[in-house]
């Protein structure tokens, strides 16, 4: 067995020929390793048997479908996902950029294909503070970011609530205006999504490509884009094409343009930053980077999601979390 | 040892406990049946502890000889052999609990308070299982950053850091599967976020709601696929994934080690 295993690490040995691997330098498996794993096991085994003697899974009241709870969360490591939902359209958060990220997972060793560095920890130069960095760097720019997004207690709210309401009587036109729902009080942009739901203005436009009236209102002249060649109506299979499809750009900017450019726009600047400042040379450098910012961003957003997100989703601090089962 | 050469008579008791414990010791490991079974002889020659670890199904996971830095919990500090440890344990209170489950709308939410409270440990198998998949899904990206972090992926172990990947989207469907099947509240709701994210796929959502979740809403067809998907299609799944990603550690040349 031992024979097979050096042989298939050959081809490594070709490309830098590395010191000769001695018998001094190799244990018996049994007992060395079968020992330790024994150990690893019945501790573990231990372990989950007292903590099941002491604390009990959770069962709450029979499954309802009449009552919803406010709020009702995914498991913790999908969270992130719904946290996401909260911030961009639905299906890149709960489905486009989840496929991404295990894609660039996926990837790493196809574009990373250098064999320095492997077998020790953090192997190359800069390693540990890349790490460091853009795990700090994740966490304050995920917090910072959903502290200006998605809820009632957020700073775009704050720092957006000068604009006036729709509803008042001496509203003008051109002059931006956020729309209320009736009976409701007056908030500013509880998150981007509003942009393209409340907020109203207009500016001079010529009188062509359906606008009429000298002024390019937003979000009502730009919702209904129609697409080149639109309502050519055929079906492939069970897909109905090109019927009736229509841009709406204002939702496209709010859900989707800005969100997702904010995010990758973060991500560039600390990646360039990092090869300004000499730390990011090799492609490893460079995954090291995205790898720790995209797990410690899910993980980051998980945290959010099961401390910071109170009823209605709202931001809000851990102490104040309610559940209302129903 | 057994022992071959006339010794002569006991001189004192010592020499005959001595005697008595190696007798003891032949008619255990040196008996017909015994060595029927474990072909190499007790573990205790270096001969004997390599032979072991070939010839046993179980151990020949295992190189017989190792290089000694990966021997020390630092290097890898056990976690793909935890996951896979938990999987075990998740396997074994998994079956037990499916004795007492019936995977119905109407009775699955009190088969499982019945198995809280009427069962002997009833409580406990529920609550090992609970914990250790929890467990599980935590020690697959902890293990999955100690590959990553030590450049273990770099080549030739390119494709089976892709196994893994695909064994970390398997861990957390399994998990999410299981999540529905006490059919309380948490369960129903929490599926039923899942359910619209599954139905925000592009091009794609309407179909995955039917096939997945097997209806626009979280209800008894949903229960029944997930429960066939969580006790025996995904297990399944799994375990082949985890045999190919096991065999190619070896194929690849063991754990990964310094240039």
């Amino acid at each position: 067995m031992a024979v097979e295993t050096r042989a298939a690490a050959q081809p490594a040995a070709k490309a830098r020929p590395r010191p000769k691997r001695q018998r001094e330098e190799e244990v018996l498996v049994w007992p060395d390793l079968v020992f330790v794993e024994f150990i690893a096991a019945v501790v573990f085994t231990i372990t989950f048997l007292m903590l099941s003697v002491f604390i009990n899974a959770p069962l709450l009241n029979r499954a309802n479908p009449e009552l919803t709870p406010n709020p009702s969360k995914a498991p913790w490591y999908f969270l992130n996902l719904q946290e996401l939902l909260l911030h961009m359209d639905k299906a890149w958060a709960g489905v486009l950029l989840p496929t991404i990220a295990l894609g660039f997972f996926a990837s790493i060793p196809y574009v990373d294909r250098s064999r320095a560095g492997q077998g020790v920890w953090f192997g190359s130069k800069h390693a540990v503070r890349l790490t460091l960095v853009s795990a700090a760097y994740s966490v304050i720019i995920v917090g910072a970011l959903v502290s200006f997004d998605a809820g009632e207690r957020t700073y775009a709210e704050r720092l957006t609530r000068w604009i006036p309401s729709c509803n008042a009587e001496a509203q003008h036109q051109g002059t931006p205006c956020l729309q209320d729902a009736e009976g409701e009080e007056h908030t500013g942009l509880l998150s981007t999504k509003d942009i393209s739901k409340r907020l109203e203005f207009s500016v001079p436009w010529p009188n062509f490509l359906g606008v009429d009236d000298s002024n390019l209102d937003w979000p009502r002249d730009l919702d209904r884009i129609p697409v080149p060649f639109n309502n050519i109506c055929g079906n492939v299979g069970s897909f109905h094409l090109w019927c009736d499809m229509n841009l709406n750009i204002p939702s496209i900017m709010a859900e989707q343009v800005i969100p997702l450019s904010t995010v990758a726009g973060f991500a560039v600047a600390i990646i360039y930053v990092l090869f300004r400042v000499g730390w990011l040379r090799t492609k490893r450098d460079l995954f090291i980077v995205m790898f720790t910012a995209v797990l410690v961003a899910y993980l980051a957003l998980s945290m959010v999601g099961s401390f910071f997100r109170g009823e209605g989703q709202n931001l809000i601090w851990p102490w104040e979390i309610k559940v209302d089962e129903g | 040892m057994a022992v071959t050469e006339d010794p002569g008579k006991p001189r004192n008791l010592a020499e005959r406990v001595q005697r008595l414990q190696d007798r003891v010791y032949s008619a255990i490991f040196h008996n017909y049946v015994w060595q029927s079974i474990f072909r190499s002889g007790y573990p205790n020659t270096p001969r004997n502890q390599m032979l072991v670890v070939a010839t046993n199904i179980f151990l020949h996971l295992h190189p017989t000889r190792i290089h000694r830095t990966h021997v020390k919990i630092t290097h890898t500090y056990c976690l793909g052999g935890l996951t896979f440890f938990m999987f075990l344990i998740l396997t074994v209170t998994g079956v037990l609990l499916m004795f007492y489950y019936v995977p119905s709308v109407d009775s699955a939410y009190q088969d499982i308070a019945a198995l809280e409270t009427n069962v002997k440990f009833g409580l406990l198998m529920r609550n090992m299982h609970r914990w250790t998949a929890h467990a599980m899904v935590i020690l697959v990206f902890l293990h999955m950053m100690r590959v990553f972090y030590t450049g273990a992926y770099k080549p030739p172990r390119e494709f089976n850091w892709v196994v893994g990947v695909i064994l970390l989207v398997l861990t957390l469907v399994l998990s999410f599967t299981g999540y529905l099947l006490p059919w309380d509240q948490l369960a129903l709701w929490a599926v039923t976020v899942g359910h619209g994210i599954g139905g925000s796929a592009p091009f794609f959502g309407d179909e995955t709601q039917l096939i997945v979740f097997g209806g626009f809403e979280v209800g008894p067809s949903t229960l029944i696929r997930f429960y066939t998907l969580h006790v025996i299609a995904l297990p399944i799944i799994a375990a082949v994934f985890m045999s190919v990603h096991f065999w190619r550690i070896r194929r690849d040349g063991g754990m990964a080690r310094p240039l």
